[in-house]
């Protein structure tokens, strides 16, 4: 590869954080305690490489706090590494802070000047920039105004304008498609598609798998301060996706593991009382039987808590039974993180022959096609009577993630198809 | 090298923040603007009744043997003071956005320069009103002066303002330092009068050798001293290099530190 055509060049660059535990930046606390500000130092990059062609885009990719966002930080030279070396051949422009230095009580204009001025461009190069600025924020009728007076939509849209018509060789952006409308946000994305293939280098932080995917030509995937994984957007963002999926698995297990173990350490034979006590808003019930474990299967057989939109799942609950339930009822209710219900459902809506529960067993419920979208799903569960007496109704009994690389939105995928 | 193509590059920058400083500082009060010079004359007032009235300080045209010398001395103590807390106070620019960070404090002291040569104006005024006159071949050496006493002030400006971001009593301690300089400066009273055993202090006091620069060209309408002026744009230079080099190590962490 050419020396000229590597827009970005990052090698082996490390950065460490200083923690302090308390820190005295006054005077008399540096004297006195000097030994004693502690810190600790925590290692947010430990050595990441890489190089970006000219015009390439890439997508930094990975869950809070492994370090992107740093280098990111590190790439626009607001911070520097510790080790290693970063170089970028070009103007770089950063859509991290929109807005920069706007001025409430200057109009949107003289804000504009200001604004691009903190990019490092002249007066010259603004004034030949105006126009497209302007017009792309669509605020022709208000750019003489103070910018105080400005709908915070506006004002977004006047930053974005601005910073993405700097023209600069290489444009970092952290996390900022949220801007204005959705018109708007359209509009900025087709601009940021028009940039990148006019030759602009693109480096973007997002967790919108579905944006990078969209944009990028590359990922590159940072866990733990070390790039993990690095390819085509579709296949690193799946992996991230799947491993993030274990990685919530196991802390959920966990969880549930330590839930049990407190409910087995509250012993047995206090059941009954049990049940007033702090339980009691999440389960009620007359308790002749109960429901005692609920497990989630994906299609493959695997014990799971995550799950792709639109994927199977089967719910297997097991449960005890102390006194007969006749004409028994069980019913499932799937409630999404704003508490609306999604979908509920029982063995009487859906008219099956009546049983009765008589001595301990498991019954199932099976999902053909879960299309939840993305998000954390809590699931009631619920054993009554033919008559709709509760026998043992468990609220928030469960708990599944819903995940997906399809950026639809709203609480349910509708099956459609396009005619154009 | 780099540094200075860089802050070229950032010119409208440092333009546009004096600017906004500029527009700003005064936002919101009723006499807005005036308060530049307002201010100034104030302190001028009240140094000239005591020093002139109650200690008797025995200096012909003592209003203007101050003026001369208070007006540029404002301009280099708020230049280290306030500009002590310009990069503090820019921290949302500095955390957020990369550009060279000697913008903050270069932009600062300008405007506190700008402020200075609009206070001249009045100065002028005043020499012209009381009938003192002036000597234009002397005056020509005044914009030498100034750009001496850009250069200190900007000097010290980068130290106090990258060091406060590590160490932010300073801001405070700069208040009492400000007000001692300004006493073992030759600004209320004559060098002459300084006892002996002080002078060498005096000396080695950049401001004492800019401030009698200006009191030459300015109240003895005379050619200010060459080897005062060479060694004051010596001196000034010394500190804008030991500026420039403290400023620049410590910028690499002010994102973290702020």
């Amino acid at each position: 590869m050419a020396q000229n055509e590597i827009a970005i060049d990052v090698n082996n660059i490390t950065k460490s954080f200083k923690v302090f535990l308390d820190k005295g930046s006054q005077l008399k606390e540096r004297l006195l305690f000097r030994k004693r500000s502690r810190y600790e130092e925590r290692k947010v990059l430990r050595g990441i490489s890489f190089q970006v062609k000219k015009g390439e885009a890439i997508g930094l990719i990975g869950h809070n706090g492994c370090g992107k966002s740093t280098t990111l930080k590190l790439l626009t030279k607001i911070m520097y590494p510790d080790t290693g070396t970063i170089t970028m051949n070009g103007r770089v422009s950063s859509l991290i802070e929109l807005g920069a230095g706007f001025h409430p009580d200057m109009s949107g204009r003289e804000n504009i000047y200001t604004n691009a001025s903190i990019f490092g461009l002249t007066k010259k190069e603004i004034d030949a920039r105006l126009n497209d600025i302007v017009a792309f924020s669509e605020l022709e009728e208000f750019i003489d105004n103070p910018v105080r007076t400005y709908s915070s939509g506006m004002y977004m849209r006047l930053a974005f304008s601005v910073a993405i018509n700097v023209d600069a060789d290489i444009l970092l952006i952290d996390e900022i498609l949220a801007v204005g409308d959705a018109n708007f946000q359209a509009k900025c994305f087709n601009k940021l598609k028009e940039i990148k293939s006019h030759g602009t280098t693109i480096v973007i932080v997002s967790h919108s798998l579905g944006q990078i995917e969209q944009i990028c030509d590359r990922s590159i995937w940072i866990h733990e301060g070390l790039i993990r994984a690095e390819g085509p957007p579709k296949e690193i963002d799946l992996e991230y996706l799947d491993f993030m999926g274990q990685k919530l698995q196991e802390s959920t297990r966990k969880e549930l593991e330590e839930k049990q173990q407190e409910d087995e350490s509250a012993g047995q034979p206090e059941e009954e009382e049990q049940d007033e006590t702090p339980e009691e808003k999440k389960r009620w019930g007359s308790g002749a039987a109960r429901i005692k474990k609920i497990r989630a299967y994906s299609s493959d057989g695997a014990e799971q808590r995550i799950f792709r939109t639109g994927e199977s799942i089967r719910f297997r609950l097991d449960y005890t039974v102390k006194e007969k339930v006749p004409d028994a009822v069980l019913g499932i209710g799937i409630f999404n993180r704003d508490g609306v219900q999604c979908y509920g459902t029982n063995t009487r809506i859906d008219k099956l022959t009546e049983f009765s529960l008589e001595k301990n067993g498991s019954a199932e419920i099976f999902l053909e096609k879960a299309d939840l979208l993305p998000g954390e799903y809590l699931l009631d569960f619920a054993i009554e009577t033919g008559d709709g007496i509760p026998v043992d109704y468990y609220r928030e009994a469960y708990k599944i993630e819903m995940i997906s690389n399809i950026g639809d939105v709203g609480i349910s995928r509708l099956e459609h198809k396009w005619n154009i | 090298m780099n540094t200075i193509k860089e802050l070229y590059a950032y010119r409208q920058m440092i333009f546009s923040l004096v600017k906004k400083d500029l527009r700003g500082r005064y936002k919101g009060s009723v006499l807005g603007f005036l308060w530049t010079f307002i201010n100034p004359l104030l302190q001028l007032v009240v140094y000239t009744v005591v020093f002139s009235y109650i200690l008797k300080a025995n200096i012909d045209r003592y209003y203007l043997y101050l003026f001369v010398a208070l007006i540029p001395w404002i301009f280099f103590s708020s230049s280290i003071t306030v500009g002590a807390s310009s990069v503090v106070a820019q921290k949302d620019l500095i955390k957020k956005i990369y550009f060279p960070r000697m913008v903050i404090p270069i932009s600062y002291v300008t405007s506190c320069f700008v402020n200075m040569l609009l206070c001249f104006i009045v100065i002028f005024a005043v020499i012209i009103v009381t009938g003192v006159g002036v000597n234009f071949a002397a005056l020509l050496t005044l914009p030498i002066i100034m750009g001496v006493e850009y250069v200190m002030a900007l000097g010290m400006a980068l130290l106090t303002s990258a060091v406060t971001v590590y160490f932010r009593d300073l801001e405070h301690i700069l208040g009492i330092v400000s007000m001692m300089w300004m006493y073992m400066t030759p600004i209320m009273y004559d060098k002459s009068i300084v006892p002996d055993d002080l002078l060498p202090a005096f000396n080695l006091n950049p401001m004492t050798h800019v401030i009698e620069c200006y009191r030459t060209v300015l109240y003895n309408k005379a050619m200010p001293d060459l080897s005062t002026l060479l060694f004051a744009a010596g001196l000034g230079v010394a500190l804008l290099i030991i500026g420039c080099l403290v400023f620049n190590k410590l910028q690499r962490h002010f994102a973290e530190e702020l």
